[in-house]
């Protein structure tokens, strides 16, 4: 099992032992070769070459192969399947070596012992149960561990930055923003020696905090305010998961309460409006409104929709919550780490009740309760009537269909008649609508026939039911609205709800062609027990809890190894979204287990607690600076001998720009501001050249823009911001000439740096002014020739482009 | 990584670094022989049929469509279809001769391009994943039909670098009308480094690229005060990185602000065809209304593909919407196709002539494709619904065997049946002309090493000379 990671981690000291290597397998083949070892030779073989297929978890046509008891007792059919001119196993993959096949026939003819050596666990170091180590120092314990493996890999740390540098740092990463020159002129004038804790618990507490970190969660979720696809339009209703997320965030909630309400917070907490909101998050990604709205029932592609919708979903979850890649099983077993298709399509089982459309919510607990039950009711009617509904919409002969085809044309032309808005048009489009209208009674009639009376009696029976309950619902004072998971909805075009799980197989090599078993409600390795299996919001919440067991391994590694990512640049685990064996391995192990454990029992799931742990470390506090020495020996700095050197994320530098202009808009929450210029249309039109950066939309944070899929904003999309579409557990910093044409001339930098040019008139002269604006946009004072220099050219060039050119510095973009 | 140093590959992403520069055009030159294999082409310019172009009244010529044409279609099993049931069999309404050497037949509605078909190898056999625009034409840009994923542009943009240093290696022309449907996250670089982003000019447009000049109300930045400004920001720069040694992502910024200033000589530059001759402007049409704004563009094409653009991406035709703007021909086919036809085939054509006259064909792949193709049988009267199953691609020069067909529908053009071939099939036949091996090429994303070909794909290499 852990072969490949050997291989990889020994790969450079290959070449080294290869002459030691060669006398070793020549004794081998002697006379006298010391027996086989089960431990050292054969687990790890058959861990690389068969576990995928034959473990507990798969035991592919009864065989599994995890321990040795279970190798030994299939030994009689080992050599048969691996061996000969053509082997049957393994099914994917290289085939054995001869070389390898001889040594599992050698190791069966002396006896097929175990010599004891095999791993204490067969597990992948992710999925080992959480125990915490003991620190191997006093102090803060995060420094202990960094120090103990910095020793070992013979690395010094760095000297403390320096506190102007400090409060730069920590203010950038707790907030998003840069500290005012009065917060840094009180930090550098505290002489308490708790004086850069007291900052952290300020940051900490700002609302600023959670604006800042909601956006890494956002990233993680892959929100978008717009569909995506053809025919992008608008998704109005997204913004209130947006500020679930940032009030989450800056209320300290629980990580497993964060985590429950987002997969089923409206099953599990039906009395909190905010719960329901959190169901945001499985719908947070993107949505084929033409596959959904638009294409009929039981076709193939419908299937297909509704097949990459629930993909979604289980993809989106299982990365943020638990770092596995469950979606590489959709199409066969996990190539590399124990996941199975049945525990794939398990899961898509899961989300197979509900859909992401517009979801009520009362803040008013009463008329909460009064709007449930409601639509519960309601919701059995529909039960009973869509089957109906789906016979009158299904209803089809030539005659009807040469029908649909005529009318269709008709009201396009209708359409364009009346989009001219000539006069003549519109009394041609009136003189059309009266022939429309007698054919679609004439349709209406052909229809009726193939329906049936009895069945048209029933519709008669159940609409008005429907109606009246509609009716009463229309009376409860108005509702917000959130997109979110929903297993009830008023249908729309051929979107409708499931009314019950929709049922879910397990498809061959992923083709819905090929359905092989019913799948199965459960997680990775189980199957949910649950009492009533129609019901889907038993399914969710037996996710949310199955993720938020304190013996889940996956959940508690993840998240610690998330926030350290945002913090140092870098996780423990360089693959915050992926604890598989494509995935990175920890640098720090027992540092990883540590948090993961504290954080659990300790901070009570605090995220607070949490960031507050990193930040005040000597790791995080160490200056940025490079050391030659220590850079030859881990240029990558993965053990951090030293802090990280930031570049701003895309977000930062538009909120930066904004508050050193002193143009920044604090009002939080809301529906998204619209920077772009919009149509609403058949296939609506974003456009952000039309916009202009001084409207209301154009001041506030970045995280509450209208994040548009199929038309990112250019600036942002620039400075990488990452495709709204795709999960980004990470984000890449490029630097590209479009890059710098952005920031030099983008209207909205240029407007800012008129508003800075503006702010700092008062401040004096121009070396006054200069002098402002660096400690504005930069954070420390200038030097006297570097204000000189500047002052000197804003008397040539204007203020405003000295302004300009400080937005472009690299100081400006890098955070030391 | 921050803070780290750049490997080589980094160093091509900050197009830029003085190294970085160095670099990539020495690469440029070391790569001729290909990332993984000799390669016969160097670039690509890709034509997108937005909407959906109807293969049986193009390139597909079926006889049996005239002889039962208003007649029911029965092609012997259930047929499920995008909005409709099937209509009567419809025959084109244009006719169809034969053409060159290789005898292709072609409709009359493309007279331009039926003069080139010795020089096209044509695709007959080309099926789809979904019958939807938006999953589709995510499908033929990026293999996937998901979105998020990075389109073919932006992987040879990865895999191959740029070919010039002061134009991007990645230019989109999208249609004046609008985008097709995705919009640009048709040819998004997904989870590729941002500098595989796509460079989108709007040709003819008064700012052709975003933020490429401060915008005019801006008076305060000229000539003569910008030159100041880069070289004192160069001066402020250099000064912060003697300060902060070791850290490569400060000289890569510092170099992308040269480049910035040559991209801002050179694009307008390229898009000024003013000196092109009265001869070569009425070879791409643009004498004509119907087929000036194509003509332009295909113009500029090869003007960017002449100055070291790797990849020039066209589309014909904007988003679905009424009225018809694309080659979504639901509802009057012989209107709505006839005019895009038109518009699309002189300049076209032209394009092939053009780079073959200036001996860039060879080491150009011209690549012609559409989302799906279109129904045999009608949809109301004059229309066809989308047909997924099968339709027409076609692609032209860089080492492609002219005067070929590969695979062919049934007798009604409904479905591929001989040698049916997805995306990935064309997609990995154009990176192995461009010395790529489409297996090879991949790059880690949530768990999986992604490819442009997902995990399927094969060289078609009976097109390949």
């Amino acid at each position: 099992m852990f072969q490949e990671a050997r291989c990889a981690a020994n790969s450079l000291m290959a070449q080294r032992i290869s002459i030691t290597l060669l006398s070793i397998v020549l004794t081998c083949g002697t006379v006298g070769a010391a027996p086989v070892s089960y431990g050292t030779q054969i687990q790890p073989l058959l861990a690389a070459k068969c576990a995928v297929c034959h473990s507990d978890n798969n035991p592919s046509g009864g065989v599994s192969l995890s321990t040795y008891a279970k190798v030994a007792a299939a030994k009689d059919r080992l050599v048969a399947v691996v061996g000969g001119p053509s082997p049957r196993m393994p099914k994917s993959g290289t085939p054995l070596t001869p070389e390898q096949v001889a040594l599992l026939s050698r190791w069966i003819a002396e006896g097929t012992t175990d010599d004891g050596k095999a791993a204490t666990t067969e597990l992948w170091w992710s999925r080992k149960p959480l125990a915490k180590p003991s620190v191997p120092a006093t102090g803060n314990p995060l420094d202990a561990f960094i120090r103990a493996k910095l020793r070992e890999m013979k690395l010094d740390p760095s000297p403390e930055a320096d506190r102007r540098t400090l409060i730069r740092r920590v203010t950038f990463d707790l907030t998003g923003l840069p500290p005012t020159p009065d917060e840094i002129a009180a930090f550098l004038a505290d002489p308490s020696p708790d004086a850069y804790v007291k900052v952290v618990d300020r940051l900490l507490a700002s609302p600023r905090y959670g604006e800042r970190w909601a956006r890494h969660w956002l990233d993680i979720a892959h929100y978008g305010d717009s569909h995506g696809y053809d025919k992008d339009k608008p998704r109005p209703n997204a913004w209130p998961y947006r500020d679930y997320v940032i009030a989450a965030l800056n209320n300290d909630k629980p990580y497993s309460r964060f985590v429950e309400e987002q997969i089923a917070g409206d099953v599990l907490y039906p009395n909190s409006a905010e719960a329901t909101i959190a169901t945001g998050f499985l719908a947070a990604g993107p949505w084929d409104f033409v596959g959904h709205q638009e294409l009929r029932e039981d076709t193939l592609d419908k299937n297909i929709t509704r097949n990459l919708d629930r993909d979604d979903m289980v993809a989106t979850t299982m990365s943020a919550f638990t770092s596995q890649t469950v979606h590489c099983a959709r199409c066969h077993n996990h190539k590399f780490d124990p996941i199975t298709q049945q525990d794939y399509y398990g899961l898509q089982s899961v989300f197979a009740g509900v859909d992401r459309a517009d979801r009520p919510y009362d803040a008013d607990p009463p008329v909460a309760a009064k709007r449930r039950d409601l639509l519960n009711r309601r919701r059995l009617v529909q039960i009973q009537l869509q089957p109906l509904q789906d016979l009158v919409a299904n209803a089809s002969t030539p005659e009807i269909d040469k029908i649909d085809g005529d009318l269709k044309e008709m009201r396009g032309r209708i359409s364009d008649l009346k989009a001219t808005k000539v006069s003549a048009d519109a009394d041609a489009a009136a003189r059309l609508q009266v022939e429309y209208d007698p054919i679609a009674a004439h349709r209406k009639a052909l229809v009726d026939a193939i329906v049936g009376a009895k069945s048209l009696a029933e519709i008669d029976r159940l609409t008005p039911l429907a109606k009246a309950l509609d009716d009463e619902i229309a009376k409860l004072p108005k509702p917000d609205l959130v997109y979110a998971a929903a297993n009830y909805f008023p249908r729309n075009g051929t979107f409708r709800p499931a009314m019950e799980p929709r049922p879910v197989f397990v498809l061959n090599r992923g083709d819905l062609n090929s359905p092989l078993e019913p799948a199965v409600p459960g997680a990775i390795g189980t199957k949910f027990s649950l009492a009533d299996p129609s019901d889907e919001g038993a399914r969710r919440a037996a996710l949310a809890h199955w993720i938020t067991d304190r013996g889940n391994p996956l959940t508690w590694r993840s998240i610690v190894n998330r926030v350290w990512h945002y913090h140092f640049g870098a996780g423990i685990v360089d693959s915050p979204s992926d604890f598989g064996k494509m995935g990175s391995l920890p640098t720090h192990p027992e540092l990883l287990d540590w948090l993961a454990v504290w954080f659990r029992d300790d901070a009570k799931g605090s995220i607070k607690q949490l960031h507050r742990l990193i930040v005040t470390s000597q790791a995080y506090r160490q200056s940025s600076k490079d050391r030659p020495e220590a850079s030859k020996i881990d240029s990558e700095n993965r053990y951090l001998w030293r802090m990280n050197r930031t570049r701003l994320d895309a977000e930062s530098v538009h909120d930066t720009l904004l508050a050193v202009g002193g143009k920044l808009d604090l009002k939080m929450g809301g529906p998204a501001d619209r920077q772009f210029w919009f149509k609403d249309d058949h296939s609506p039109v974003y456009d952000y050249a039309r916009f202009d950066p001084d409207s209301p939309e154009g001041q506030r944070r970045a995280i509450y823009r209208f994040i548009v899929r199929s038309v990112p904003d250019p600036f942002m999309e620039r400075l990488d911001c990452p495709d709204p579409s795709m999960l980004a557990p990470k984000r890449g910093t490029t630097i590209t000439a479009i890059q710098a044409l952005a920031l030099l001339n983008n209207p909205f930098v240029i407007r800012m740096a008129e508003h800075l040019a503006e702010r700092i008139q008062p401040a004096g002269d121009a070396s006054a002014q200069i002098r402002m604006a660096y400690r504005l946009a930069l954070g420390r004072d200038g030097s006297a020739s570097e204000v000189q220099r500047l002052a000197e050219y804003a008397a040539r060039n204007g203020m405003v482009n000295a302004t300009r050119l400080l937005f472009n510095s690299n100081e400006f973009v890098f955070i030391d | 990584m921050p803070g780290a140093p750049m490997n080589r590959r980094e160093f091509l992403w900050s197009s830029g670094g003085l190294g970085g520069i160095a670099l990539s055009q020495m690469l440029a030159a070391a790569e001729s022989p290909g990332l993984h294999h000799p390669a016969k082409a160097k670039r690509v310019v890709q034509l997108f049929m937005s909407g959906a172009a109807s293969q049986c009244d193009l390139f597909d010529y079926k006889p049996l469509l005239d002889k039962k044409a208003g007649e029911p279609w029965d092609p012997g099993e259930k047929v499920e279809l995008f909005q409709s049931k099937p209509g009567v069999v419809m025959n084109s309404p244009w006719g169809w001769k034969q053409h060159g050497q290789c005898g292709k037949w072609v409709s009359d509605l493309l007279p331009h391009t039926a003069g080139c078909v010795d020089d096209i190898a044509f695709v007959q056999s080309m099926i789809a994943k979904s019958n939807v625009h938006g999953p589709a034409t995510f499908m033929q840009n990026t293999g996937f039909v998901l979105p998020g994923f990075p389109s073919m542009g932006a992987w040879v943009s990865y895999a191959l670098g740029s070919l010039n240093n002061n134009l991007p290696t990645l230019v989109v022309l999208p249609d004046p009308r609008g985008f097709p449907p995705n919009g640009p996250a048709n040819w998004s670089a997904g989870f590729l480094p941002a500098a595989h982003q796509a460079t989108m000019i709007r040709v003819g447009s008064p700012n052709p690229i975003h933020d490429l000049f401060p915008p005019e109300k801006a008076s305060f930045i000229t000539k003569d005060s910008e030159r100041e400004t880069l070289q004192l920001l160069e001066a402020m720069n250099r000064e912060h990185l003697a300060d902060h040694s070791g850290d490569s992502r400060l000289e890569a910024r510092i170099a992308s602000y040269e480049m910035a200033a040559k991209l801002q000589l050179s694009a307008p530059e390229v898009m000024d065809i003013s000196g092109e001759s009265e001869a070569t402007k009425k070879l791409y049409g643009m004498d004509d209304k119907l087929t000036e704004d194509m003509g332009r563009r295909c113009l500029v094409a090869r003007r960017l593909l002449e100055r070291g653009v790797r990849f020039v991406q066209i589309w014909s035709g904007a988003d679905n919407g009424f009225p018809r703007r694309n080659w979504d021909s639901h509802e009057d086919l012989k209107r709505d196709h006839g005019e895009l036809g038109t518009s699309l085939d002189k300049p076209t054509a032209a394009l092939i002539k053009d780079l073959k006259a200036r001996g860039l064909l060879d080491d150009t792949i011209v690549y012609w494709t559409t989302e799906f193709g279109r129904m045999p049988c009608s949809q109301g009267s004059k229309g066809r619904d989308h047909n997924p199953f099968g339709f027409t691609s076609w692609l032209a020069g860089g080492g492609i065997k002219g005067g070929t067909s590969y695979g062919a529908t049934d007798e009604w053009s409904y479905k591929a049946v001989d040698k049916p071939v997805y995306c990935y099939e064309v997609h990995a036949t154009v990176l192995h002309l461009l010395g790529i091996d489409h297996k090879r090429l991949s790059f880690r994303n949530n768990g999986i090493d992604r490819r442009l070909t997902d995990v399927h794909g094969s060289v078609l290499h009976d097109i390949v000379a």
